[in-house]
C-alpha cells in the first residue's frame, strides 16, 4: 500500500498533522450542531456542494430528494475504486470524524436511525481507521461498515447498493434513480467521502463565505500526493505544467499544458471546457508514455475491470482495448476504435463502458498530431512536448 | 367395436401421440437455446412452435385423461388425474407417476402463461421441472399395462429417450464450456 | 391509448444475445458484431404491436418498453 502525502489545506486538511483523534477534532471544529431538515435543505441549495466522487451531482438535489421521504437510507462512499484517486483515502486516515459529522448532521435532520459507510477491502489501513473513528464516537450506533471488493466498478451506485444487500458488489440496471427506489426501495442519498466533509465543514465552521475548496491528487512516479486546493486557483500554480495530463481518473479527460495554463481550478469551467474535474486525480504520463500509449495501458486495464454482466461491455471493451492499442503499436486505425466507443456506450448496466469511451475520445481529441505520428509508427510527442514547455514558458 | 373397446384405443392412441408430442417440446425447448441469430430458422419461430406444440399437447392430455376416466374397463377415478396414488386400485404405481407428470406440467403451463409478472429466475426454475414431467410421462407410458413387451412400442420410446438424452447431453456439455470459459477468463485477469 | 413514441430498454445484465428482439422487430433493433441488440430508434404507434410481441419473446425478459425518453 502506497503511502500518501498529504498537504495540510485550509479547510478539509487543516491541521491534518493533528491527528485522526476525536478529540483534536472537536478542539478544532466544535461540537456537531443539531439542523432540521427544512434549514438543512435550505443550507445545502445556498452552499451548492457537487458531488466529489466523479459525476459531480449538486448534493443538495439528492438532498432534497430523500427529506420529508419515510425511512431514509444515508451511504457515504469510501470505497474509491478509481486507483489514481487517494482523497477518500487520505480523509479516512486522517479527517474521518469530518465525513462521519457529515452524515451524522443529515441523519439527524432526517430521522434516518442508520448510516452504511461503504470501505475499500483491498485497503486494511483504510478500514482500521474508520472503524477506530466510529468508536469513538458517542454516536458509534448509526454507523455501519460494508467492505467493498477490489475492482474498479465497485463503487459505482447499484454496485454498492447490491454489497448493501447482501449480494455481490457488481453493478445492476437501476431502472430509478436510487434518489427514488434505492436500498431495499428506499429513498437513498449515496454521496462521496469528500462530499460528506464538504458538508461538515460548513456546518462546523459556519464559514459559508469562505471560498469553496476541492481535494486533488497527484498521481506521480512516487507516493501519490494529495492537496485542498482553493477554487479558482491557476492550475499553473497546482501542479508542474511539463506534460499532458489526465483529469478526473480513467474514466477522465486529457488536458495539455497549454490549455492549463489559461484555466483554473473550476469545477463549472473545467465541465464546461469538457475537461471535468471528476474524483479530482490528475495524472501524469509513465515513463516513457505518451498520451496514445498511456491510454492504452489505462484502457487495458478499464477493459479487465468490467463486471462482465453486459454483452456489450464483456465483449466491447477488450475489443476497444485491442483497438486503442493497435494504434499505439501497431498502426492501427482510428475507425475501429471511433466505431467501438460508439457500441459500447449508453448499451450496460452501468457507465463503466461510457466512460472508457469518453477517455479515449478524448485523447483521439486532444493529440491528433500523435494519433496520426503512431498510423505512421513513430510518435509525435518527444518533439510537441518541447514545444509545449516553450509555449507554457513564454 | 364396443364403447368400452373405443375409449381403450383413443386412450392408448393418444398417449402415445403425446410421448411423441411432449418428445418434440422438449426437443425445440432445448434446441432454442442453442446458436444464435442468423441461423436459417428465426429462434422466434421455434420458440413459437415449442408454445404451440405444448398447448397442443395439453388439449391431447386431457382427452387422454378423459378417455381413460370414462373407460368401465378399468378403475380410474377423476380425481385420480391430479392426486397420485390416493385410492388408486388400476396400476396404482405408473398411474401415479403419469398423475404427477400431469401436475408438473399444469405448473408448467401456469408459470409460461404468467411468465411476465414472475421474474425470468423463477420461471425458469420450475420450468427445468420440464424434463421430470417428460420423463415422468415416458415411464408412465412404457410401464402401465403390457405394451412394453411388444417391439414398436419399445423402438419408440427408445428413440424418444435417445433424442432427449442426446439433447440434453449436448445443452449440458454447451453450459460446462461457457462457465469454464468465463471462469478462465477471470483468472487469467 | 397515447400515441406518444416509446422507448425499447434492454436489462443488460439479464440479456443473453439470443437476437429474438431483431427478429421479431429489426425495424427498431439491430445486432452487435457479438449478437446483442442495438436499439436504433423509437418506437412509433405502428410498431406497438410488434414492440410488445418482443419484449413477451424474449427468453430472459430482458427487453422493457418505456414511455420517458432514453438519458
Amino acid at each position: 500500500m502506497k503511502q500518501i502525502d498529504v498537504r495540510e489545506g485550509p479547510r478539509l486538511l487543516a491541521g491534518y498533522d493533528e491527528g485522526p483523534g476525536l478529540t483534536a477534532h472537536r478542539a478544532r471544529y466544535g461540537p456537531l450542531p443539531d439542523l432540521d431538515a427544512t434549514t438543512l435543505v435550505r443550507l445545502a441549495k445556498q452552499w451548492d456542494i457537487r458531488g466529489r466522487g466523479g459525476a459531480g451531482f449538486p448534493f443538495a438535489i439528492k438532498l432534497e430528494g430523500v427529506a420529508g421521504k419515510r425511512r431514509p437510507v444515508l451511504v457515504v462512499n469510501l470505497s474509491e475504486g478509481e486507483p489514481a484517486a487517494h482523497k477518500d483515502a487520505a480523509l479516512a486516515l486522517g479527517r474521518p470524524h469530518l465525513v462521519l459529522d457529515g452524515a451524522a448532521v443529515v441523519a439527524r435532520a432526517l430521522g434516518a436511525t442508520l448510516v452504511h459507510l461503504v470501505v475499500p477491502g483491498e485497503n486494511p489501513r483504510v478500514v482500521r481507521a474508520v472503524r477506530a473513528a466510529i468508536a469513538e464516537r458517542s454516536d458509534t450506533r448509526l454507523f455501519t461498515i460494508h467492505e467493498a471488493a477490489d475492482r474498479f466498478v465497485a463503487g459505482q451506485a447499484r454496485a454498492v447498493l447490491e454489497l448493501m444487500a447482501g449480494r455481490p458488489n457488481l453493478p445492476v440496471t437501476a431502472w430509478q434513480p436510487e434518489v427514488f427506489d434505492g436500498h431495499r426501495g428506499r429513498p437513498t442519498l449515496l454521496s462521496n467521502a469528500e462530499t460528506w466533509a464538504q458538508v461538515a465543514v460548513r456546518v462546523l465552521r459556519h464559514d459559508e463565505d469562505a471560498p469553496d475548496t476541492t481535494l486533488l491528487t497527484w498521481d506521480g512516479e512516487t507516493s501519490p500526493m494529495v492537496a485542498e486546493v482553493v477554487e479558482g486557483t491557476p492550475w499553473r500554480e497546482v501542479v508542474p505544467l511539463d506534460g499532458p495530463v489526465l483529469i478526473g481518473g480513467y474514466h477522465g479527460a486529457w488536458a495539455t499544458p497549454r490549455m492549463l495554463a489559461g484555466l483554473a481550478v473550476d469545477r463549472d469551467r473545467m465541465k464546461q471546457t469538457g475537461v471535468p474535474i471528476g474524483a479530482g486525480a490528475v495524472i501524469p504520463l509513465g515513463p516513457g508514455e505518451c498520451p496514445v500509449t498511456m491510454t492504452a495501458r489505462i484502457t487495458a486495464y478499464l477493459a479487465g475491470q468490467s463486471a462482465r454482466r453486459c454483452g456489450p461491455c464483456l465483449n466491447g471493451l477488450p475489443a476497444l482495448a485491442d483497438a486503442v492499442a493497435a494504434v499505439a503499436w501497431e498502426r492501427g486505425g482510428v475507425a475501429r476504435v471511433e466505431h467501438l466507443q460508439r457500441m459500447v456506450t449508453g448499451r450496460g448496466a452501468c457507465t463503466h463502458p461510457d466512460g472508457t469511451a469518453r477517455m479515449v475520445g478524448s485523447m483521439l481529441a486532444t493529440f491528433p498530431d500523435d494519433v496520426e505520428a503512431h498510423a505512421h509508427g513513430a510518435c509525435a510527442f518527444a518533439l510537441d512536448a518541447q514545444r509545449e514547455r516553450e509555449l507554457v514558458a513564454r | 367395436m364396443t364403447d368400452s373397446a373405443l375409449l381403450w384405443y383413443l386412450n392408448r392412441a393418444t398417449g402415445t401421440v403425446l410421448l411423441i408430442v411432449f418428445t418434440l417440446v422438449v426437443l425445440l425447448g432445448i434446441l432454442s437455446t442453442f446458436g444464435n441469430a442468423g441461423r436459417r430458422v428465426p429462434r422466434f419461430l421455434t420458440q413459437a412452435l415449442h408454445r404451440q406444440l405444448s398447448l397442443l399437447g395439453v388439449a391431447l392430455l386431457i382427452a387422454h385423461v378423459v378417455t381413460a376416466v370414462l373407460d368401465t374397463f378399468v378403475d380410474i377415478r377423476w380425481w385420480q388425474a391430479v392426486v397420485p396414488w390416493w385410492g388408486s386400485k388400476y396400476e396404482p404405481l405408473w398411474l401415479s407417476v403419469g398423475t404427477l407428470s400431469l401436475d408438473l406440467m399444469a405448473l408448467l403451463l401456469v408459470t409460461s402463461l404468467a411468465r411476465s409478472r414472475m421474474g425470468h429466475r423463477s420461471w425458469r426454475a420450475v420450468h427445468v421441472l420440464g424434463y421430470v414431467a417428460w420423463g415422468a410421462a415416458v415411464a408412465h407410458g412404457f410401464f402401465i399395462g403390457t405394451d412394453y413387451q411388444s417391439t414398436w412400442p419399445k423402438l419408440l420410446t427408445l428413440a424418444c429417450v435417445v433424442a432427449v438424452g442426446l439433447a440434453a447431453l449436448a445443452r449440458s456439455v454447451s453450459v460446462l464450456v461457457h462457465r469454464s470459459h468465463t471462469r478462465l477468463e477471470r483468472s487469467l485477469r | 391509448m397515447s400515441r406518444q413514441p416509446r422507448q425499447l430498454r434492454v436489462d443488460w445484465p439479464s440479456c443473453l444475445g439470443r437476437g429474438l428482439c431483431h427478429e421479431v422487430l429489426p425495424e427498431v433493433v439491430e445486432l452487435d458484431e457479438w449478437g446483442y441488440p442495438v436499439v436504433t430508434g423509437e418506437v412509433t404507434p405502428d410498431l406497438l404491436a410488434d414492440a410488445r410481441h418482443a419484449v413477451r419473446t424474449c427468453p430472459t425478459l430482458a427487453l422493457r418498453l418505456v414511455k420517458q425518453p432514453k438519458r
